[in-house]
């Protein structure tokens, strides 16, 4: 006899709303319904009612962690239309950047991992490390969640004394390298939670097409930083780890080699900074002649690879069209096969264990 | 690329960050076909509605070895051919065009994905968005 278990949508293991219908015969769930659209703003629409200096205020507030990334994606979209090039310095930023934002969201996450684990001490831990990634994204940017560092053609904000960024982060990576990494990777308590739960096959991953650490936890070796780079990264030296077991400690390491690969990007970046402009041009979208109707952009967001694609219309001062496709979009999908033979107490792990944004899913 | 070679009478354009091809003849389920036999995985699909009234273009986006590649197809009724068999990854992004542009996916079961009960497809092609 089988029976349903809702969990959700308030507050499902995470402060954000969605519903998980868990199908179960005694303790194991056989299948999973997921249920979205608790936030849908429908804001691609709405992009298209806003000109394109607008618009890039509106597509920051797609989601709260990586709110940089999806206007650092639009702007290269645009730039594609209109035909910007940011300079080398606007592209060191943008990487760096981009970097401590995986930074905070990882920390962000291990820390949720380690609160539904049962390591309520750690959750603590990664939080307060965490705040110290927000304040280097204070000190260069004046923000702590909408950065407003993009604009078309380069960034709004220069970093303006590299060195001192450069002491908080290695402050920062001796910390998460003595804290965080040997919990993850090295922890009875974590390895005995997280091994052989929640498998996402390497056949499965590629048939959902699931990106970025929900991905390489599963064996596929797919990072858009590598495979198309984008910004400063064709010229900085850094690894894409890569997991095989598809289970949630897979998930785990992955992230967990991804902080050290972001702090070993960010010491680079910030110690070749190169000297000049940060912008091309006036910053402004040249919609009266664009290089091209369409723009399409990806970038590695913490959670996979984000796409845009914006499409200019003649003598309008806003987009025609304006899609957006996040990497929670396609990894919660898999959470159904993940859940499949599980047990019911390890549910709520499995699903966050793709690091699902509800905000970014549904728009 | 070998999707070059595997479909030798299309065309393929550079534009915007893309390879685009154009699949005259072809139906959108024999060229989806074709990008999944050579590994290419899956992206999104864009909804555009075409002006006045004339239908919808949907552009297909699919990654190969780090290159984007789309093809686009239009249809000047409300329906178009479902990949979801081919390709269970499109599976939200059909049940989103269809709920935000009224395009039926046909072949395949609809549940619904961004809209609660009471709401009726076609959310993108209102008119009075806030402004």
């Amino acid at each position: 006899m089988t029976y349903k278990i809702p969990m959700g949508p308030y507050h499902p293991g995470l402060e954000e709303p969605y519903k998980l219908d868990m199908i179960c015969e005694g303790e194991t769930i056989v299948d999973t319904e997921i249920n979205i659209g608790f936030n849908f703003r429908n804001i691609e629409h709405l992009a298209e009612t806003r000109n394109y200096v607008q618009v890039i205020a509106l597509m920051e507030r797609v989601c709260g962690i990586c709110s940089f990334i999806h206007t650092l994606t639009l702007c290269q979209a645009m730039e594609k239309v209109d035909g910007h090039n940011p300079p080398p310095r606007a592209r060191y930023i943008r990487t760096i950047m981009g970097e401590l934002e995986r930074l905070h969201s990882h920390v962000l996450w291990a820390g949720i991992a380690c609160k539904l684990i049962g390591f309520k001490t750690m959750f603590m831990t990664c939080f307060a490390l965490r705040e110290k990634v927000m304040d280097i994204l204070q000190a260069i940017s004046g923000n702590r969640v909408n950065y407003s560092m993009n604009c078309v053609g380069g960034v709004n904000r220069d970093i303006e004394d590299p060195a001192a960024i450069l002491k908080m982060v290695e402050v920062l990576e001796a910390e998460m390298a003595h804290t965080i990494i040997p919990v993850l990777t090295t922890s009875s308590t974590a390895r005995s939670r997280c091994a052989g739960v929640g498998v996402l096959t390497k056949e499965q991953a590629l048939a959902s097409a699931v990106v970025g650490p929900t991905a390489r936890a599963s064996g596929v070796a797919q990072d858009i930083r590598k495979a198309a780079p984008y910004a400063a990264y064709d010229e900085l030296d850094f690894d894409v780890p890569v997991q095989e077991a598809g289970d949630v400690r897979a998930r785990l390491l992955v992230r967990a080699l991804e902080i050290m690969e972001s702090c070993k990007i960010l010491r680079q970046a910030l110690a070749k900074l190169p000297p000049g402009e940060i912008i091309d041009g006036d910053g402004k979208f040249n919609f009266l002649k664009p290089a091209s109707e369409i723009g399409t952009s990806r970038v590695e967001a913490p959670r996979g690879e984000v796409f845009y694609s914006v499409t200019w219309q003649e003598r309008m001062r806003n987009p025609k069209r304006l899609h957006v496709r996040t990497p929670s979009y396609v990894n919660i999908p898999a959470v159904r096969w993940m859940m499949l033979g599980n047990r019911l107490a390890d549910a709520p792990l499995i699903q966050a264990s793709v690091d699902p944004c509800y905000s970014c899913t549904d728009r | 690329m070998t999707i070059i070679a595997n479909l030798p009478e299309a065309e393929w354009t550079e534009k915007g960050g893309a390879l685009w091809m154009s699949c005259a003849g072809k139906s959108v389920r024999e060229v989806a076909k074709a990008m999944i036999d050579v590994g290419a995985r899956f992206i999104t699909i864009t909804a555009h509605e075409l002006p006045e009234q004339k239908g919808f273009r949907l552009e297909y986006h699919w990654d190969l070895d780090g290159r984007v590649l789309g093809f686009t197809f239009e249809t000047s009724g409300s329906s178009v051919e479902s990949i979801y068999d081919l390709c269970p990854a499109v599976d939200w992004i059909e049940r989103e065009v269809f709920e935000g542009f009224a395009i039926e996916f046909t072949g395949r079961d609809y549940k619904p994905l961004q809209l609660r009960s009471g709401e009726t497809p076609g959310v993108n092609l209102r008119e009075e968005v806030a402004r």
